[in-house]
């Protein structure tokens, strides 16, 4: 299993160094310092959401309201520090973290408790959190001027030339690698994604794990959210964090975790992102025009969930021709 | 087992030969129309809620007037609805309007008469529903994931037609259509012609699903397609017809954006497959396929209109009108199964007491 996973992985390694060689041998100015920095940082945010993504899928759900989870934390920050302009950094980012964590679990209490189907619950509360954004910042604007310099140089102060938001992904890739791979908790992530029914019967705390990965997610969309604010500096309640549910699900798909839970790689989700980095930064050196980097977007998840759908169905075939000739050689001994 | 006799059987009436799982088809068809009992719960409420904060709240023509905007969304929906009955999802609905309002726009631009513009639309998104249906029940990918790609892939598609270009003056018979109304505009009730258009595709779709052996096809597929194969249905035609069926749907609801709105972007209906997926899940479908009526999306969708209009008539927000239906989404699953579960418990104690 795991051999095939890292198999697995292979392929979008392969379509990672592709992407990569193709644009530098166009344009050498794509592979330069400067603009692989600027890569990671375009991926920064959506690092963070597709990791624990991945993490919800994995477990056979689906959390379709992080954009306005994101949303609301950014834009709580955003308030908390116009009105108290003397708040300390890292009680701006507990806020944000807190009010992530609690629309997560919001989230995994609607799907776990009340048993409601998670692509129904999150799209619900999708909505419900975007009208929250409005409702907290009265459908307004937190301009620049009121976000503070500490939150700002988040994104732009290089630290051994990489910026805190490239740094905070890859912590949290690192920790979400350790937490998939190496503890009973992810284990379990797995256990209760492949077969529910089984989880529960084996005695597998369903109920708790089901909301303790939407608290996460929340958590991490609230890490996203201290990450947006720092990267733009400012925020909007009609455009923070629009659509980035797909672009999460998207980098989840690219990387080859399966849409029905179960499996998943922390690895594969970092390669993912990475795909959807370097094609939108390569475009875009190309001097393509951007109108194509849609279609672009859309072909190379096709292109990648077919290849993955047919390298599985091979295995598939494999596995059952296996099966076969052991059903016909048993009865011969 | 002989293939050959049970699929030539099919086609010639379902009853001949009963699959052994069809009692629990038409049972669905039953606790489809049990799942209008919530959207039509939120039509009253609405209502009177809305004729308490103003006394013009229930004007008939008022009311009728802006049913305009909600008609696109219906079309969508009722094709959704088969599509997820059979188990599937399509998320690209909204980028095929995209896709086939450009051709529309397009075409007309090049001097085609307007009804051919309008045909090469609908062709566009029975074209694009077609190739999501190929995807999904050929190739063999999750109807989610194929439709997460062509969402993109379609609105790329429209983005490389259309540039940043608006393409507007439509001829006046094809502008506006949703200000034409059906018995004129100085009627007491003046019913839009988009309004007329909706309730006649949905009546075709009721009758589709309720009357004819490609309906109960769906049901069977969703409710438990590995059966429904075994009992010699050939599923994948059914989902891909289904599919063939929303790209058609979203064709038809481009030609009327264009004329409502009566210029065309490559941005146009962004975002219109979440409100249209609520639509059909609010009127009972199981996102689960298997079950689900044409009669719950449409009461849904008049749901949907009665709580903006209410929550419009006191100067409520747009997103705040959004976060209202996704609370009542959320409760129409959710009220129910408490329901269900409390009696369950109710029913127990009284045994054992």
């Amino acid at each position: 299993m795991k051999r095939f996973l890292q198999q697995r992985n292979l392929g979008i390694f392969a379509v990672v160094v592709a992407l990569f060689a193709i644009f530098s041998a166009i344009e050498p100015l794509f592979a330069t310092a400067a603009n692989i920095e600027r890569i990671l940082r375009g991926i920064g945010i959506l690092f963070v959401l597709a990791i624990g993504q991945m993490m919800v899928v994995a477990t056979r759900n689906i959390d379709l309201s992080i954009g306005s989870t994101l949303g609301m934390s950014a834009m709580a920050l955003a308030i908390v520090a116009k009105d108290h302009p003397s708040t300390p950094l890292i009680v701006l980012v507990l806020i944000a973290l807190a009010v992530g964590t609690l629309a997560g679990v919001l989230n995994g209490v609607l799907v776990a408790i009340a048993d409601v189907p998670a692509i129904i619950a999150t799209l619900g509360t999708l909505a419900v959190y975007r009208g929250l954004v409005f409702t907290i910042s009265d459908s307004g604007t937190v301009e620049a001027q009121f976000i503070p310099q500490a939150v700002k140089r988040l994104a732009v102060t290089p630290m051994r030339s990489m910026s805190w938001l490239v740094i905070t992904g890859l912590i949290i890739a690192a920790i979400a690698w350790l937490v998939t791979q190496r503890t009973l908790t992810g284990r379990r992530l797995f256990a209760v994604g492949s077969n529910p029914e089984a989880a529960q019967a084996r005695g597998l705390p369903v109920t708790g794990i089901t909301i303790g990965v939407f608290a996460a997610m929340g958590a991490l969309a609230g890490v996203a959210g201290v990450l947006y604010v720092g990267q733009y500096g400012t925020v909007n309640a009609s455009s923070v964090g629009i659509g980035f549910e797909l672009t999460a699900i998207t980098a989840v798909v690219v990387g080859g975790t399966n849409i029905f839970g179960g499996s998943g790689s922390v690895v594969g989700t970092v390669l993912g992102c990475l795909v959807i980095g370097l094609l939108d930064n390569g475009l875009k050196v190309l001097r393509v025009d951007s109108f194509w980097q849609q279609a672009a977007e859309g072909a190379i998840i096709l292109v990648a969930v077919v290849a993955d759908t047919l390298v599985r169905r091979r295995q598939d075939l494999r596995r059952a021709l296996t099966r076969r000739s052991g059903v016909a050689w048993t009865p011969a001994s | 087992m002989d293939a050959g006799v049970v699929t030539s059987s099919a086609p010639v009436s379902v009853s001949v030969t009963p699959p052994r799982h069809a009692s629990r088809a038409v049972a669905g068809r039953l606790d489809g129309l049990r799942g209008v009992l919530p959207a039509a719960c939120v039509i009253v409420i609405a209502l009177v809620l809305g004729a308490r904060s103003s006394p013009y709240f229930l004007d008939p023509g008022a009311l009728l007037l802006h049913t305009g905007r909600y008609v696109e969304i219906g079309l969508l929906a009722l094709a959704l609805t088969i599509v997820i009955i059979n188990g599937d999802i399509d998320l690209s609905v909204a980028s095929n309007v995209a896709v086939s309002a450009a051709v529309l726009a397009i075409a007309h631009r090049a001097g085609a008469p307007i009804a051919l513009s309008c045909a090469l639309a609908v062709l566009t998104g029975l074209v694009l529903g077609l190739v999501n249906g190929v995807l999904v029940a050929v190739v063999g990918l999750p109807s989610l994931v194929a439709t997460l790609g062509t969402l993109a892939a379609y609105r790329g598609i429209s983005e490389i037609l259309l540039g940043s270009d608006y393409i507007g003056d439509f001829p006046d018979s094809f502008a506006e259509v949703d200000r034409v109304m059906l018995f004129g505009t100085s009627a007491e009730w003046p019913i839009p012609l988009p309004l007329v258009v909706l309730l006649l595709t949905a009546a075709a779709f009721g009758f589709l699903l309720q009357r004819t052996n490609f309906g109960l096809r769906c049901l069977l597929t969703g409710s438990n397609s590995a059966a429904t194969r075994f009992s010699g249905i050939s599923i994948w035609r059914v989902r891909v017809q289904a599919f063939a069926l929303s790209g058609m749907m979203a064709g038809a609801a481009a030609v009327l954006i264009a004329s409502r709105l009566s210029s065309v972007s490559a941005g146009i209906a962004t975002g219109m497959e979440l409100p249209a997926i609520t639509v059909v899940v609010l009127g009972g479908t199981s996102i689960f396929g298997g079950r689900g009526s044409i009669l719950g999306t449409v009461v849904a969708l008049f749901a949907v209109m009665a709580v903006r209009e209410a929550l419009a008539i006191n100067n409520v927000q747009g997103e705040t009108q959004d976060a209202v239906i996704g609370l009542i989404l959320i409760a129409s699953i959710l009220v129910p199964r408490t329901v269900t579960r409390l009696r369950s418990r109710l029913v127990r104690g009284r045994v054992h007491t």
